[in-house]
């Protein structure tokens, strides 16, 4: 990564991207890094979509169990999470347009806020982890009395929901480490115009972390409620 | 072939009395840079590729090795060789080594990172940084399984099955797991790469059917890659938190269900076998009309029959619970989806003996493996079919002859495929010729002790021996004593490539662009090719596999 704005006027090009050594064109660069990303995105649907089959399973061979399960979760915190995904790919959005008018330092103050979204995210995930702890909904703990002990079938749908949200609050967590590493260089003077497109990449990610949030809440929270 | 060749740049020229690296230093791929982090820090493809190989050969040796305790304990029917607990372990860590690090990995880590942007005339592939990643994930997750193994090894069979591997397994299931999960991602980002990099990096003029049948089956094994693998991946997981933390999802005392991690696994795990046979197939579609000399039969079809087999083979899992309590319907739909797999590799198979037909051949190390490969697929992909048949499978389901069938398919098919690969594509890796006479022997030694370690097994599942016992009936030692005896015959032929291939990178004669007169744009560069592949952008031909001979055999001129 040469930091060289090869012949590029600032005043007159504020938008762009530097073409690394083994591509062709910065077109096929950019087509490269945006079907890159979306072959990945992909794979992580398949990763997910496995979850929810053994869930929708678990419905189908425990009902009365994992409504009883279902409805300890904690709605309204799984609701205000949808809300605060959602504002989130908000503020992303703005900075993916912000990026495309050159507008660094606003762009940088979505990105920023994109990340404390998801903080915010993570924190009510956290707080919510804790009040099912509270209220002994964590039944893979061997040593503390579990609530719902006398229906075991419930006991695979609460632990389906914590394998679903803890791998969601990975990707969660890594996303807003990867953004920060962003925002932190997106900072910097030039970046909009060597690496313009790296916004949009990361955009379709972020986009597809709310998007698991937005089928995960129904599937676990709000079906059959 | 001639054999002065053409030397690096101006090497011809030179005074033969002055040293070598003082006075015309190569500037290939392989000498342009020398230290150790131009290797392990490198970007280059085709370092990555030699990365792979290094890695890959040595888990190959560690699963033969295991492959040979197998069969020495198997040579006596009461197990006075080894106790049951080590000889599970030891058919674990063949299988786990020889799948998970070995076959995926195997030619699309190597050729199809090396060949791949050579084939289509780019640069690199789309992400070189990320394809260092992947060998580092890869080498990440075979550490860990690498301690698991260490630490007293594990029992489980390479399947993992619930609730053995959740529930009752005493040994280092865990970190095998880790490191099975962990090897996915490699797998994935490489599949990811490959992807991008052909739709994305081809040369000017190279139209998706202007690429060679390899490039065709590594896009289709890419899918795979990118679909099947994080299925297996979340499987992985949820197992990993039912041995753990006893989630209870596999586990019947919950309401849980262990054939379900029989679905999740083969929704991979069969896949996952085309993973392994795709691309071997893709090497064969180019050893075979290089040594014909003749334009390979069918193209569009051959490539065709790689997308229709990496998609059938995503609705066909079922097969391999038959016996477990699928519904009739189910296993009759599966069966007759099994069925269908056997069209496109027919298709495939029919193609390259049409292409052998009245050709010029040439028998050649490459070949003679490109023939025992089709002759293998063949009777592996037969006995497939009895397996999918349902009746059939009743008598056979989790004997010998799955063991046998399976591994016609992976040790005839891919091993051969890649064995057959690396000396195509040696030359021009290494810039080295290798001994033809030994390449040829070790072929044959090949060939015979493989029929010879497995044809027996076909055999012993027919008349009912299961697999996975370390004791049998005494009647079966006379068929199992052959099979281990063919099995050292096989490791013969393993040893000898070793020895002479890493021989002529010393002391081979030099390679010239195009040894075999093959076609393709990874011949039109230097052996080994400089660091960015090609001198300037490469001329695209209008057809691919433009051999002298025409497919079919009109003699008329076709566009």
């Amino acid at each position: 990564m040469s930091a060289d704005i090869t012949g590029a006027n600032p005043a007159a090009d504020p938008v762009g991207v530097t073409r690394a050594e083994h591509f062709a064109t910065v077109g096929q660069q950019r087509h490269a890094a945006t079907l890159g990303m979306w072959a990945w995105l992909l794979t992580e649907l398949l990763l997910f979509a496995g979850l929810f089959l053994t869930a929708l399973i678990l419905r189908l061979l425990h009902p009365e169990a994992v409504q009883a399960a279902a409805g300890h979760l904690k709605f309204w915190i799984g609701a205000t999470n949808t809300v605060v995904l959602l504002c989130s790919s908000l503020t992303m959005s703005a900075a993916i347009e912000l990026s495309r008018l050159g507008w660094q330092r606003m762009m940088v103050g979505c990105l920023l806020a994109t990340a404390s979204l998801g903080a915010l995210f993570l924190m009510l995930k956290g707080y919510e982890y804790y009040a099912d702890y509270e209220e002994h909904m964590m039944p893979f703990l061997a040593r503390r009395p579990y609530a719902l002990a006398e229906q075991p079938a419930t006991r695979l749908f609460v632990n389906l929901y914590y394998v679903a949200t803890a791998l969601h609050a990975l990707h969660l967590f890594t996303g807003i480490a990867i953004l920060l590493g962003i925002t932190w260089k997106a900072s910097r003077p030039g970046f909009l115009q060597r690496h313009q497109n790296w916004i949009e990449v990361y955009g379709l990610y972020w986009h597809f972390i709310d998007l698991i949030w937005i089928i995960a809440f129904p599937v676990l929270y709000v079906v059959n409620r | 072939m001639s054999s002065a060749g053409t030397l690096h740049g101006d090497a011809a020229a030179r005074d033969p009395h002055t040293p070598l690296p003082t006075l015309d230093r190569p500037d290939d791929y392989l000498h342009a840079q020398s230290t150790l982090r131009s290797w392990f820090l490198t970007t280059d493809h085709k370092r990555i590729a030699l990365l792979y190989l290094a890695s890959i050969t040595a888990f190959f040796v560690i699963g033969a090795v295991a492959a040979g305790f197998v069969r020495l304990a198997l040579v006596v029917p009461d197990g006075a060789i080894m106790t049951n607990d080590t000889y599970n372990k030891a058919f674990t860590i063949h299988g786990v080594v020889m799948v998970w690090f070995f076959l995926i990995p195997s030619i699309p880590a190597t050729f199809g990172n090396f060949l791949i942007p050579l084939m289509i005339g780019a640069k690199d592939l789309a992400f070189p940084k990320l394809n260092l990643t992947s060998w580092y994930i890869f080498m990440t997750g075979a550490l860990f399984t690498l301690v698991a193994v260490v630490l007293g090894g594990v029992d489980t069979g390479w399947t993992f099955y619930a609730p053995l591997s959740t529930a009752f397994s005493n040994t280092w299931v865990l970190p095998a797991l880790i490191g099975v999960t962990i090897v996915g991602f490699s797998s994935i980002l490489t599949g990811l790469n490959f992807v991008v990099t052909i739709h994305t990096m081809r040369a000017p003029g190279m139209t998706w059917f202007r690429l060679p049948i390899f490039v065709w089956t590594h896009y289709a094994t890419s899918l795979i890659f990118l679909l099947a693998t994080p299925v297996i991946t979340l499987a992985l997981i949820l197992l990993i938190a039912e041995r753990a933390f006893h989630v209870g999802v596999f586990d019947p005392a919950y309401g849980g269900d262990p054939v379900l991690f029989q679905h999740l696994f083969w929704f991979y795990s069969h896949p996952a076998v085309y993973i392994m046979v795709l691309p071997g197939m893709g090497v064969i579609s180019e050893i075979v009309p290089a040594f014909a000399q003749k334009k390979l039969f069918g193209y569009r079809f051959v490539a065709y029959a790689a997308i229709g087999l990496a998609s059938v083979t995503f609705f066909v899992w079922g097969h391999h619970m038959f016996v477990n309590g699928q519904s009739d319907l189910a296993s009759l739909a599966f069966s007759a989806l099994s069925f269908a797999v056997a069209v496109p590799s027919a298709v495939k198979v029919y193609n390259w003996t049409a292409t052998i037909h009245k050709g010029s051949l040439r028998l050649d190390t490459p070949m003679l493996y490109a023939m025992g490969y089709i002759g293998l697929f063949v009777l592996g992909g037969l006995t497939g079919l009895y397996l999918a048949t349902l009746a059939i499978n009743q008598h056979i389901h989790a004997t010998y002859f799955v063991v046998a069938h399976f591994h016609y398919i992976m040790v005839g098919g891919t091993v051969l495929a890649f064995l057959g690969g690396l000396h195509f594509w040696w030359p021009k890796i290494t810039g080295r010729m290798y001994s033809e006479p030994w390449g040829r022997i070790s072929a044959l030694f090949i060939f015979i002790g493989f029929n010879v370690t497995f044809f027996p097994q076909f055999i012993l599942g027919y008349l009912g021996m299961p697999r996975r016992y370390a004791t049998y009936p005494p009647e079966f030692q006379l068929l199992n004593v052959l099979s281990s005896a063919g099995s050292t015959i096989l490791a013969a032929g393993y040893l000898f490539p070793m020895v002479y291939l890493v021989y002529s990178l010393w002391f081979g004669r030099r390679a010239s662009a195009n040894p075999w007169d093959a076609k393709g744009l990874e011949w039109e560069t230097a052996s080994p090719p400089p660091p960015h592949n090609f001198a300037g952008v490469p001329q695209v031909p209008k057809v691919p596999y433009d051999y002298p001979i025409q497919a079919p055999e009109t003699g008329s001129h076709h566009t």
